[in-house]
Parts: structure tokens; sequence; C-alpha cells
């Protein structure tokens, strides 16, 4: 071996400056002492998140110590995750978490930020030496690597983890793993795929199956993907990171409502990580699943209190997920969800009462809310107090959306399609704008309408496919009552009715019927998604009048 | 997916379908973690106390018997796990040496109050295991060895047959005829009437055979056959 077992060296102790975070006196007094006995000079101690934070703000620190369980308030992985993701904590420092528990992943549920190692308690004098001195030279030997990561100097990093993998037998697990994910980093696929062939090769590991799947998943090779990491859960049922995966894959593959039942199994198993409940949230409202979306949402609000990833739209989306399960009904379940929607958005004009905007979006979802339980007043009150702050011309595409929908909420729909028209200028070259606008001008109803309407364009399809032309027409006739101004279900009908017209039916009502449905249309702009069917559909019609 | 989704949503019914096992396992968290808290004081005791408390069998046995109920605790979590289906071998590689001394560092306190000696013979090898899994074993193995020793406990790793073997030796006499098998111990041979239902060695050998390597799997050995002349038991790692 070409490095020391554990360094017994007092100097690679003495040089470092160590941070101590623990909720117990008791405990901070005892892992200082013991640091000291182990030659080390600076010891620093918090006694929770907020201090400790504040500290490594001001102070570098080489060996972070962080007890995972500190009572009310932030907890370990929320410090290690405030730490790194505002850098204030280097990746060539340690962050080491002490815990009580045997099975880590599910209990921290870590999704971006892992800790260098754990320490499990109960931890003693001669077990922290072993250990630390063991990292302590692990850090040492890395250094060179870590500092060229802090730096974003990835090429450099992965010529130093090439040069060190024949030369640190030790660490090569540690250098395999680093290596290829700082492939996968620089969008080098090819060569991250080798390395966990490679890997996996010699041993079937489960993080070079999740890198493999990975790196199949960013080259869209998704069945391959998905076939990985199905067995990856299977053989692992508590590795939380292939569930994430899982989901992704599936999104891609378009079974949104799949990826929404792996992301909700993973979340049960482990419901403590913000980032996975808030990737259900948005999952859920996808699938119009508004009852799960609205949970997910709660849950992450939740975890959001102590956490860097805390965020208003979280709120928004709740009180939007909560005004839409709370709208038309009256009954004691809906007022309970107004009510609810009410105070969360309450809640966060008061946590992040620096940003102006939230104002204004509050007042749109409230308004949107009493229209919702029949407080007409109130709602155009809430409406009233925000159009004399907006501008057409200059708001951004989130508030404009915002706005339309309450315009259409509250039945005002020449306004809302002005206005959605103006952004859709505006925003002409943003494709994921154009599309949310397109949404909500096909769909300006509430999510179960949207639901009906778009379990009738189903079995209207099924019928057509089938050739049961009558039938199918009056489905999407059926759909057309509730979104009346839905591009791609006008053309729906228009198609049926042309294909009877071209077998032969001689009815003057269905060309009547075609027309107006592509008057419906005639607003449409060229980049439209469902221009050039209603381009082809015209023509056709022209030829068959 | 989606069933077995469905089915894991257990649905006791609230007035007497208690899930106790979930009631237990919570508990037994709970045990573990006071316990965790007192082997700590307890540590801290010894050296703030080491003139008087040193040579103190008194104090050896609040602590191994703290340390064996604690190690049990965890024993018993992994086993709901097992139940569960929720335990998993999460195999990483790792060099065998430093595992073996940090693992025995643990120790080291009480078999120093024991006057136990204690060594380390280990290959320079890296192997591929769970090390929370195989601690969970090793302690528990660790406590029985400083039961039955007269004075001299052997910890060991080495390349045997494709498989890596850790080995705990003492020097007690050794292990009864009907205990040393070689292979695994399944839940149905344990026995609950006698008292001494074998149940560390049932989550020893379910560990091993957590621990797969293409069509081979893991398992363990108890015998007499070792350098000390006591025990001997082996985790076989493919």
């Amino acid at each position: 071996m070409t490095a020391p077992a554990t360094s017994k060296n007092d100097a690679d102790f003495y040089k470092l400056r160590y941070l101590i975070i623990d909720d117990f006196e008791n405990f901070r007094a005892s892992m200082r002492q013991m640091l000291h006995g182990f030659g080390a000079s600076t010891v620093e101690a918090a006694s929770n998140g907020s201090a400790a934070i504040q500290q490594c703000t001001y102070g570098h620190f080489d060996v972070v110590l962080c007890d995972f369980n500190l009572g009310e308030g932030k907890n370990g992985q929320h410090i290690l995750e405030e730490l790194r993701h505002r850098k204030l904590l280097k990746r060539s420092s340690l962050f080491l978490m002490v815990t009580a528990e045997t099975s880590k992943e599910m209990v921290m549920g870590a999704r971006e930020y892992q800790p260098d190692a754990y320490l499990t308690k109960p931890i003693n004098r001669a077990m922290l030496e072993k250990r630390l001195g063991g990292l302590i030279a692990q850090r040492s030997v890395l250094l060179p690597i870590n500092r060229e990561i802090d730096l974003e100097n990835l090429p450099e990093a992965i010529s130093l983890c090439i040069q060190a993998i024949p030369k640190f037998p030790r660490y090569r697990s540690w250098l395999m793993k680093t290596l290829a994910d700082l492939y996968y980093q620089m969008g080098d696929y090819s060569h991250a795929r080798k390395l966990y062939d490679e890997v996996l090769e010699q041993r079937d590991l489960s993080w070079a199956q999740l890198g493999r799947s990975k790196v199949l998943l960013a080259e869209q090779s998704y069945d391959q993907a998905e076939l990985a990491l199905k067995s990856l859960i299977q053989n692992h049922p508590d590795f939380m990171e292939a569930y994430d995966a899982l989901a992704e894959t599936l999104a891609h593959k378009g079974q949104l409502s799949k990826a929404q039942r792996v992301l909700e199994k993973a979340v049960e198993l482990s419901p403590n990580a913000l980032l996975r409940q808030k990737s259900l949230a948005h999952m859920a409202t996808s699938n119009q699943d508004i009852e799960a979306a609205a949970e997910a949402w709660r849950r992450t609000v939740g975890l959001g209190a102590h956490s860097i990833h805390d965020d208003a739209d979280h709120y928004l989306a709740l009180g939007r997920a909560l005004s839409e399960l709370s709208d038309e009904n009256l009954e004691e379940t809906g007022q309970a969800k107004a009510e609810e929607a009410l105070k969360i958005l309450a809640k966060m004009e008061k946590r992040f009462s620096e940003r102006s905007d939230l104002r204004v979006k509050s007042l749109l979802i409230q308004s949107r809310v009493h229209a919702g339980q029949k407080r007409g007043d109130e709602a155009t009150k809430c409406l009233d107090m925000v159009t004399q702050d907006l501008d057409h011309g200059t708001m951004d595409a989130s508030m404009g959306l915002e706005l339309a929908k309450t315009l259409f909420r509250l039945d005002r729909h020449k306004d809302a399609e002005q206005l959605l028209g103006k952004l859709a200028q505006r925003f002409e070259s943003n494709p994921e704008i154009i599309q949310q606008i397109e949404n909500l001008l096909d769909e300006p109803v509430g999510f179960k309408q949207k639901l009906k309407a778009r379990s009738l364009t189903r079995s209207g399809i099924k019928a057509f496919e089938d050739g049961e032309l009558d039938k199918a027409a009056e489905t999407f006739e059926a759909a057309l009552e509730i979104v009346p101004s839905h591009a791609a279900l006008n053309l729906n009908l228009v198609q049926v009715r042309i294909k009877q017209l071209s077998e032969g039916s001689q009815n003057p009502d269905f060309i009547r019927q075609c027309q107006r449905c592509l008057s419906a249309l005639e607003h449409i702009p060229e980049q439209h998604r469902q221009y050039r069917r209603y381009t082809a559909l015209r023509s056709k019609l022209e030829t068959l009048v | 997916m989606t069933e077995s989704h469905k089915n894991s949503r257990r649905q006791p019914d609230p007035e007497n379908n208690i899930d106790f096992s979930m009631v237990i396992a919570s508990a037994v968290h709970d045990m573990k973690n006071s316990l965790g808290m007192l082997l700590h004081s307890l540590d801290e005791l010894r050296q703030e106390q080491a003139s008087t408390l040193s040579g103190s069998s008194r104090f050896n046995t609040l602590q191994y018997e703290t340390e064996r109920v604690h190690s049990d605790l965890v024993q018993l979590l992994g086993i709901y796990r097992l139940g569960e289906r929720t335990l998993s071998a999460h195999i990483e590689e790792h060099f065998v040496p430093d595992f073996l001394s940090e693992h025995l560092a643990r120790h080291q306190p009480l078999l120093d109050g024991y006057n136990i000696k204690y060594d380390i013979e280990s290959d320079d090898i890296s192997g591929y295991f769970d090390d929370d899994l195989l601690t969970g074993v090793l302690n528990n193995t660790l406590n029985n060895a400083i039961r039955y020793t007269k004075g001299k406990i052997l910890l060991t790793a080495h390349q045997r047959d494709g498989y890596l073997v850790f080995g705990v030796e003492d020097d007690g006499s050794g292990y009864p005829e009907h205990m040393q098998i070689s292979g695994s111990v399944g839940f149905k041979s344990l026995d609950f009437k006698t008292g001494s239902t074998s149940l560390g060695l049932f989550f020893a050998s379910s560990v091993a055979k957590l621990h797969r390597n293409g069509a081979r799997q893991g398992f363990i050995k108890l015998h007499n056959r070792g350098t000390l002349g006591g025990g001997v038991f082996e985790i076989w790692i493919p």
C-alpha cells in the first residue's frame, strides 16, 4: 500500500479547523475534548443549525462533525444542504454526519448532497481517532482533486483522478465514482459509461448501476434505462435515487401516471426529501391529479420550513391546487380547502415579505378562491386591488398567466383572451410559455371539467378509430361544450365530419358545423401546434363544399 | 408496481388490529438510542474516573451488558426490516484492515477493562460488503466472544476460495457440538421455547445471505478449529 493506514500523526489533526454541531452541551464538550486530545487546536462548536451556518459564513472549517437530530429547527441534512448549496463549505472540506441510525438512506432521504461519511453513535475516543484519522488521511490524498472541483476546473480534476487510480488503490472506489461522475457532468457520456461498465464487470454495485442508468437516460435510451432501474429497485428497495431516476425516465417516455406512482412509492418510503416531494407535486399536476398534487405541495411547504430549498412558489402552487379543489365545492370539505388556501397565501406573504410580486399573485389566487366559493364581491375586490398595478405590456409571463386564469374564472373571457394574445406576441420565441398560453386558451376551466373533457376526447378518438363516426362526433361535441375554444378538439370534430362527407354524406349541417369550428380557430397564429392541421383541414373542406 | 404499492399500505383496524411489529420496532428504536447515550456516558465516565474504574468488574459488567443489549436491539431492528423486506445490502468496496481496526476501536475500552488481549490478522485487501450490516454482525459476535473468552480474542480477514472470510476467534471452551454449523440458519429453525433462540445466528446468516456475487451467496460457519483453541465464528462473503 502506498498511503499510510491511518495517520497517527498529531500534525494532521493539528493544522485543521473543526466545527462540532450538536444540541447537547455534554456531547459538544466531550467531542471537543476528544479532538483536543488528538492534537487539534482549533475546535469550535454550535448548538443549532442557524448558529452553525453563521459560523461557516464567517469562518473556514476543514472538518464539520454534525449531529443529524438537533431537535427543533434545522436537522443535520438541512445544514449539509445549505452549506454545500451556498458554497459555504468547500468540497475539499469534510462533512461528517453523526447519527444513531443504521439505515441512513431512508431517514435522510437525501437527493443531492451526501455527507462524506456517517459516524454511528455511540462514539468513543478510540473509534473517533481511527475513523477521523482515516478520513483526514484520505482527504489529504484527494485534496488536489477536490480543489479543482471547487474551482470548477473539471478537465483538470479528471486527469488528476486518472493519475491517482493506479497510485492509491485504497481509494479506488471513491476515485472511480468521482471520475465517472465528472465525465457525466462534462457530458462525456461514452467515457462515463465505459467506466461504469468496467466497475460492473467486476462487481454488481448499486452506485455504478445507477450511474450507468443515468447515462442511458441522458443518451435517451429510455427503454434500457427503465429496465436497469427497475431491476436496481427490485434488488435495493431502499435506494431512493433509483426511484427518482426511474420516474424521470418514465416521464420522458410520456408515461406520466406510472412516473407519479414511482415517486409516490419513494416518498412513502422516505418522506423527508423536499425536492422529491416537489417532483411528485409537479408530476401529479401534469396528470391533473390535483388531490395528490395538493398533498405533495403541502408536504413540500412543510419541509421547506428549515430548508435551503424553501421557495414562495411552493406556497403559490399549494394555493392554486387548493383553489382548484375547493372550486364550486360549497360543502364543508370545500370550505376547509378554500380556508387553507387563504391561510397558506397569508403565511407566504409574511414569510417572504421582501418579494413585492408575491402580494399580487397571492391576490389573484385569492380572487379565484373566493369566486369558487360564490363570494363574487370579494373575488372582484381582490382582482380590482391588483389591476391598476399591472401593465400588460411589461408583466412577466407567469404573472400574465396567473391574471388570465383569474379573468377566466371571473367570466371575463374577452379580457383573458386579449391578455393572452398580447403575451403570445411578446413571448413568441419562447416555446414553453407559448405552450402554457395555448393550454390555458384550450382549457380555461377547472381540473374536473378538464378531466371530463379529456376523457370524452379519448373516447371520441377511440370511436373514430373504430369507424363509429356518429358516436365520435357526438362525443367531441359534448367535450366542446366544456372547452369550446380547444383547438385540437375543434379540428377533431371537423375531421370526423369531413370523413363522413367524403364517404358520401349529404348532410348540410355537417358543413355548417365544420365552418363554425374552423372560424372559432381563425385567430390562431402560425406558430400554434395545430396550425398546419388547421390549414390542411380548411382546404380539404373547401374541396368538398 | 401498482399492486405492490396498494398492498404495502396496510390499513389496520383502528379498534383492535394494532400493527404490533411496527409498535415494537419504534419502541426498540427509542430504546436503542437511549442506550447509545448511556454507552457514551459510560465511556466518558471510564475515562474521567480511570484510576478508580479501570479494574472495576462491576463497571465492566455494566458496560458489557449495556453494549450487549444495544447491539441486540440494533439486530432486532435489522430483523424487523428483513421481515418488511426493506433490508438490503449496500455493497461498497472497503479496505478490510481499516474496517476491522475501526470496528475493534469501539470495543477497546471494554476489552482493556476486562484485560482481554486482542489482535487483528488481516490481508491487505479491499473487499465488497455492506459495512453497516457487517458491523452489526461483528458487534454481536465480539460481545459473544468477550463473554466466553479466557483472555484472548482474534479478529481475522482473509481471502479464501474466492470468498472474503471474516473470523472472530476466542480461547474459550468453544461451541458445543450442536451449534457447529456451516451454511445458513433459517427462521423456522429458531426455537423460541428454550430461551436460547440463536437469534444472533439467524441475523448473521441473513446478513451473509444478503451478500451475493453472481450465483454465489454468503454464509456463516461455526467451529472450534481456530488458532486460539476456542470457538471460531466465520462469515463468508462472496
